[in-house]
């Protein structure tokens, strides 16, 4: 196996990688190479999520997963895969590394962070006898790390555990800790390739990837799922799914594909056995900032109409338009009733 | 008997007029099939819809760019242009004369306030569908202003509201066009107006022929 790859391979081949090949497999290699030659340790948090992202990690299969985390990527503390806890797990695994790597680690966040009463909603441990909130944990970690690496759509932009009405204060990592660079990897969850990915990156060329406006890494976030999709002759011949389960398109269905920035459609889950929409499920747009914010089946939302009242924009056009007829009808009977239509254009034009 | 006429729309005014009226009728019902294809079967498939709904967009693109630079250069602003300052005194006149509460209104100019605020609102609303319109046809160009926007989900939103205004201020546009007599609905296409024709204007403010009615 070469020892170079070059960035623009790497990005290259981040981005065209198709079902058939493993991106993680093939990185690997490289991976190994670069974390025997000193790369910088990762740190992995967890605040307010569902821990799916890091299953999702573990749903890399070529390699598995055991050689990704324990020869390829640095990780000093997994919350979930650590076999160090407690004070050995906090101590050791977090403090320690990221003392005597400061600005030389990085800090992988998954979930945001509750910052409602000052952040008690989300305890992570204890040091020296006081409990220690996420966001605490977040700040003091993040003003240390060379780069923190958002894994989900919470960590990145708020996702689930941000949307209203919001009891907890949920934040974006982005929110809570400046000046720091960030990088969002969205996604609920997102695919292990992207995840890897990033952290083979910036592991590989000790730099963080290109970022689209959103803090995305280009080289995963720059397709739409609409122009790529494999249904997408079915919309192009007008055939849409009106129930689950049918064939063709899904935007009847609440598909947000025409504006969801991920490379899904030609990346495919599972080892490239599947993804949603080969499945049957529309597209949630989970890579998106506003996600879930959103009503998940409808293609469009209500919008309101008063307190607590929501109407969807075509029961409000129909019942404007009805009152306009009506409207136009009235002024019409009054139009003719007064003379204006009819009678006293013709008497003028009997003047002439 | 050959009836005095008097030129009301330039040959400018014309055109942009008809080819907006063209591109914004096709882009409504495009527009409509591509929001709800089960609900507005009007097309069979969508790569006709798409395919007009897309030239048709940049037809009203050239359609609004000229008509303003056409309105600013020909001086025809101050016929269309709503000013708060002075033109909402006049509203309670002219609600009066529809309200047939009074017989005549004072004269307006070329347009009554209402006119004016409707053509003035026409402009923003096609501003409006222009901007959240490109960035629906080209997420990937306009992402950043689609997220400045509120998102491509409001993006969607205020395009198919703003259609339906669209709509709807179309149809009292017409209805009271056609109402007002069919002679101002002739001079859309001709250009050309009877200079006696009654536009409901006091006898004390009689029109002074040819001075801002022409343009």
């Amino acid at each position: 196996m070469p020892s170079k790859l070059s960035r623009r391979d790497f990005v290259k081949l981040c981005a065209g990688s198709a079902a058939a090949i493993s991106l993680s497999g093939y990185l690997a290699p490289f991976m190994a190479e670069a974390v025997a030659a000193g790369a910088p340790p990762v740190i992995w948090i967890q605040g307010a999520s569902c821990t799916g992202c890091s299953i999702s990690l573990l749903n890399t299969v070529h390699p598995d997963i055991k050689d990704v985390l324990l020869k390829t990527i640095s990780v000093r503390y997994h919350p979930n895969l650590s076999a160090a806890s407690g004070d050995l797990g906090l101590n050791e695994g977090i403090f320690k590394t990221a003392r005597e790597n400061s600005k030389n680690f990085y800090l992988v966040v998954e979930g945001a962070v509750p910052t409602g009463a000052d952040g008690k909603y989300c305890m992570v441990g204890e040091r020296d006898g006081h409990h220690i909130t996420f966001l605490d944990l977040v700040k003091e970690l993040g003003s240390q790390a060379a780069a923190i690496l958002n894994f989900g759509t919470c960590s990145a932009y708020g996702g689930l555990p941000a949307t209203p009405p919001n009891p907890t204060g949920c934040k974006p990592v982005g929110d809570v800790v400046k000046n720091v660079p960030i990088v969002n990897v969205p996604g609920c969850p997102p695919h292990p390739d992207w995840m890897v990915g990033t952290i083979a990156h910036i592991l590989l060329y000790k730099d963080i990837p290109e970022l689209d406006s959103f803090g995305r890494p280009k080289m995963f976030f720059s397709q739409i799922i609409h122009d790529n999709c494999e249904r997408r002759q079915y919309f192009d011949n007008a055939i849409f799914a009106k129930n689950f389960g049918d064939p063709g398109c899904l935007l009847e269905l609440g598909c947000k594909g025409p504006f969801a920035f991920c490379d899904s459609s030609t990346r495919s889950w599972n080892s490239g056995v599947n993804w949603c929409i080969r499945s049957g499920a529309p597209c949630l747009a989970c890579t998106e900032p506003q996600f879930p914010g959103w009503p998940i089946y409808e293609r469009m939302p209500e919008v309101p109409v008063g307190p607590a009242m929501t109407a969807t924009v075509d029961q409000i056009g129909g019942v404007l338009g009805a009152a306009a007829v009506l409207g136009i009808g009235g002024h019409l009977a009054g139009n003719v009733m007064t003379g204006r239509i009819g009678g006293k254009n013709e008497e003028k034009e009997g003047d002439i | 008997m050959i009836k005095e006429m008097e030129v009301r729309h330039s040959i400018w005014i014309r055109i942009f007029h008809w080819t907006n009226m063209i591109a914004i009728t096709l882009l409504i019902l495009t527009g409509y099939y591509i929001h709800s294809p089960h609900g507005f079967k009007l097309f069979s498939n969508m790569d006709t819809p798409r395919m007009l709904h897309f030239a048709m967009a940049y037809v009203l693109c050239v359609g609004v760019v000229g008509r303003v630079y056409y309105a600013i250069v020909a001086k025809d602003a101050k016929n269309i242009v709503f000013s708060i300052k002075e033109d909402t005194p006049k509203f309670p006149s002219m609600i009066k004369y529809y309200m047939f509460m009074a017989d005549t209104h004072p004269y307006y100019g070329k347009y009554n306030p209402g006119q004016k605020m409707m053509y003035t609102g026409w402009l923003f609303l096609a501003l409006i569908q222009i901007i959240t319109g490109f960035v629906l046809y080209k997420p990937q160009m306009f992402a950043a202003l689609g997220g400045f926007l509120g998102g491509m989900i409001a993006v969607r939103v205020i395009h198919y509201v703003v259609t339906w205004l669209f709509v709807l201020s179309v149809l009292a546009h017409v209805y009271l066009d056609i109402s007002e007599g069919i002679p101002v609905l002739k001079s859309m296409f001709t250009g050309k107006l009877p200079a006696d024709f009654d536009h409901g204007v006091h006898e004390d403010h009689e029109l002074q022929t040819g001075e801002s009615i022409s343009t």
